[in-house]
């Protein structure tokens, strides 16, 4: 008789050839290896590179405040890790998929294997990377001299066990969502959800809440001589999570994907062809199909949604400030851009042959896709600073415009970065499930390291002009940006207009 | 003196290549306006390659290729305007709907009144009950015959229909020969690509036989015998 032991291990072992497989399938392999190293350098970085900021010999009382402010909220963003966690499971429809599903339904691959599977791909995601980053390197800023290891392998454990907890619990509603009225209840309970952490926010309670939870404990704890005990306790949880979490996982996965299947097989009544006051109708037209192929897809609408609220709401129950709030665009308009963006061409699948056959100029078609793209990242990112402005209200006007010139200049890197992508490294792929994504997981993996790190440095620097006394400046530091991106965005819309290349994009999207 | 009409569909020496790997190694092919053409052969021999050379979608690495008085080299909008394409796989836009498609297909097209003709279309192949249902649930079957429609809606000069049998329930094989007869009625130039050989010879007079990228034979359809077809193709 086979024992439970015995179907975790064929578990594992299948995870292992699966992620061989996909291994053998990764085409820039170098380009791979540059990123997993680029990623674990800048890790060391942030747990290592913050601890050698010596406070006491800047001497401002400000700094010390920030400082005293961050130490006292560590245990929040500790809870903002788990909180994290569990929203990008329930993004991906309970967790990434390390085969598509079409390709997996000809395997006997077991739901312990997709929950590994998931785990193993938790990483390969912008807001997990950030988030880990920025506790490193907050802890690296308030450890104690000599405690900075123990607290460090704290945080490393506390991911571990958060990324576990929060699978088991993505996997919890993914089952529910598939139930019957399971769409309804889950937006339900989210929206009750963020009701109740505005009212506490506005009640003043949500705060001493966060603070009362064991993450603060945990925080506090790290930094003596007693993190050991914490690292077992955290190392137990991780391996408690990862078990537990099979359940939920096999109890989802055997339910029907009702709202896939609901939107795969939805009604949506003719309407009349659009008549624009200005511009092309054939652009309309294109446009209009285009923005369909993006707000019928449950997971890039689930997406969109949680990347324009999420950030958002941070700022806005954390109370960040302009200086913080200014990084929040570039990564929402990244993650947006993640979601489909990297390989714009993937909307239309394979019916990407079908549309190249239609008689309208190859310039009109990457303008359109070029515009859809940037209307998501825009409305996500802007979403992000509309809510932080009703928190801080309206800002100095210098720190306006470097505000708006830092968004700007964003969504114009973004854009040009992913259109370029698209056209140079097409991919076929089928983004049905939520749990798809629009390229392998080491590209993503790549995408996200490099967008990130791009647009945080960018936002690094505007934060920098929002302190200097002339509003004129951010405005004039926006414009060599702009010019590059917008040269950039050019040199692939003149590779895509080349019949041989749009040809290769083509083939290679329709997978034909 | 009467003149006789130019060929529908030119192809000479025609080479497409794909990095080290070369699809089609020198096809030469011509049909006339008002016939259909089998294209037949063997996985890999080149017939959909070919297809999305004269449908414009991929350009000739070598050789000369006119469809409806179009160089596909050069004047790859103009094939498009000429031409109707059902492609060999999927074809369909995941996330719309067969009215969208049809709506892009005909707007684009500049065809003013194409409702009547959509509706009627898709009643022949029994897609009107879900005209406005998203397409990425369809079956394969439904996805091919709404790849024939698509195809055919626009009246084109050149039919291309890249295996449009495969995975089609006898009714929507019997309404695809209707769409390859009426277009030779109205004397449009149809190609035919299939590895049915009984439907190529029922849909088409012509048949041209590719074998490793090269044609091999062409003839009149009613010539090619199972035998001798099995011996092209070795």
């Amino acid at each position: 008789m086979r024992s439970s032991t015995d179907g975790w291990l064929d578990a594992a072992r299948d995870t292992g050839h699966l992620v061989a497989f996909r291994a053998r399938t990764v085409r820039r392999r170098r380009a791979s290896a540059l990123g997993l190293v680029v990623v674990l350098a800048l890790t060391a970085l942030f747990a290592l590179g913050p601890s050698g900021f010596d406070v006491a010999s800047v001497g401002s009382p400000a700094v010390e405040r920030a400082l005293a402010s961050v130490q006292g909220n560590l245990g929040a963003a500790f809870a903002g890790f788990l909180l994290l966690a569990v929203s990008s499971a329930m993004g991906s429809g309970g967790g990434r998929e390390l085969l598509s599903r079409s390709e997996a339904a000809v395997h006997p691959i077991s739901p312990v294997t997709e929950h590994l599977g998931a785990l193993l791909l938790a990483p390969v995601n912008l807001a997990w990377l950030v988030q880990m980053w920025g506790l490193l390197a907050v802890t690296a800023l308030v450890a104690p001299p000599g405690g900075l290891l123990g607290a460090q392998v704290v945080v490393l454990t506390w991911v571990l066990a958060a990324t576990a907890l929060g699978q088991a619990a993505g996997w919890a509603i993914e089952g529910v969502r598939r139930s019957p009225h399971g769409v309804v209840v889950v937006r339900t309970v989210g929206g009750a959800v963020v009701v109740a952490l505005a009212g506490l926010h506005l009640a003043g309670l949500l705060g001493p809440l966060v603070r009362s939870l064991p993450t603060t404990w945990i925080a506090e704890t790290a930094q003596t001589p007693a993190w050991p005990l914490v690292a077992v306790l955290l190392l137990a949880l991780a391996a408690a999570g990862v078990v537990v979490g099979a359940r939920p996982a096999a109890w989802a996965l055997g339910l029907p994907p009702r709202e896939e299947l609901r939107v795969q097989s939805g009604v949506h009544e003719a309407r009349h062809a659009p008549e624009p006051r200005w511009g092309s109708p054939d652009r309309a037209l294109l446009r209009r199909l285009d923005r369909a192929s993006v707000w019928r897809s449950v997971g890039m609408r689930r997406g969109l949604l949680v990347l324009g609220l999420g950030p958002g709401l941070v700022a806005l129950v954390a109370g960040l400030e302009w200086s913080s709030v200014m990084v929040l665009p570039g990564l929402t308009a990244s993650g947006a851009a993640l979601l489909f963006g990297v390989n714009a061409w993937c909307l239309d699948g394979k019916g990407m042959v079908w549309r190249e056959t239609l008689p309208v100029s190859a310039a009109d078609v990457f303008d359109v896709r070029a515009l859809v793209v940037a209307e998501c990242m825009a409305l996500v990112s802007g979403i992000t600073v509309v809510l932080a402005l009703l928190r801080n209200g309206l800002p100095p006007l210098v720190v306006g415009v470097a505000v708006l010139s830092c968004w700007l200049v964003v969504v114009v890197q973004v854009l040009a970065i992913v259109m370029t992508w698209s056209v140079r490294s097409p991919y076929g792929v089928d983004l049905s499930s939520p749990r798809a994504t629009p390229a392998p997981h080491a590209a993503m993996a790549g995408y996200a390291g490099r967008l990130s790190l791009v647009t945080t440095l960018t936002a690094l620097l505007f934060t920098g002009l929002a302190a200097v006394p002339w509003a004129w400046v951010p405005a004039v530091a926006a414009l060599p940006f702009l010019a590059w991106s917008t040269r950039r965005l050019v040199r692939a819309r003149r590779r895509w207009l080349a019949g041989d290349e749009r040809a290769r994009v083509v083939l290679t999207v329709a997978a034909v | 003196m009467t003149q006789t009409p130019a060929p529908a569909v030119v192809v000479r020496g025609l080479h497409v290549r794909f990095g080290d790997v070369e699809a089609v190694a020198g096809v030469d092919l011509t049909a006339e306006a008002g016939q259909a053409t089998a294209l037949l052969g063997r996985n890999g021999a080149g017939k959909s390659t070919t297809m999305k050379v004269l449908a414009g979608v991929v350009p000739p690495t070598a050789g000369e290729v006119t469809v409806a008085g179009h160089d596909a080299a050069t004047d790859a909008l103009g094939v498009k305007r000429s031409v109707g394409y059902c492609p060999d796989v999927g074809g369909l836009v995941p996330r719309a709907t067969p009215w969208e498609h049809l709506q892009l297909s005909a707007r684009l097209r500049r065809m003013p009144a194409w409702e009547e003709r959509g509706r009627d279309l898709l009643e022949r192949f029994e897609l009107g009950d879900v005209a406005h249902r998203v397409v990425g649930g369809f079956s394969h079957g439904m996805s091919r015959r709404l790849s024939v429609v698509l195809a055919s809606l626009h009246d084109p000069a050149v039919l291309l229909l890249d295996e449009p049998f495969d995975g089609v329930d006898p009714l929507g094989v019997d309404a695809t020969l209707e769409v390859v007869a009426d277009a030779r009625a109205r004397g449009a130039c149809v190609l035919l690509s299939t590895h049915l050989r009984d439907l190529a010879l029922e849909a088409c007079g012509e048949a041209v036989v590719l074998r490793g990228g090269n044609r091999v034979a062409a003839m009149q359809a009613g010539e090619l015998t199972g035998e001798a077809y099995r011996a092209l193709l070795d």
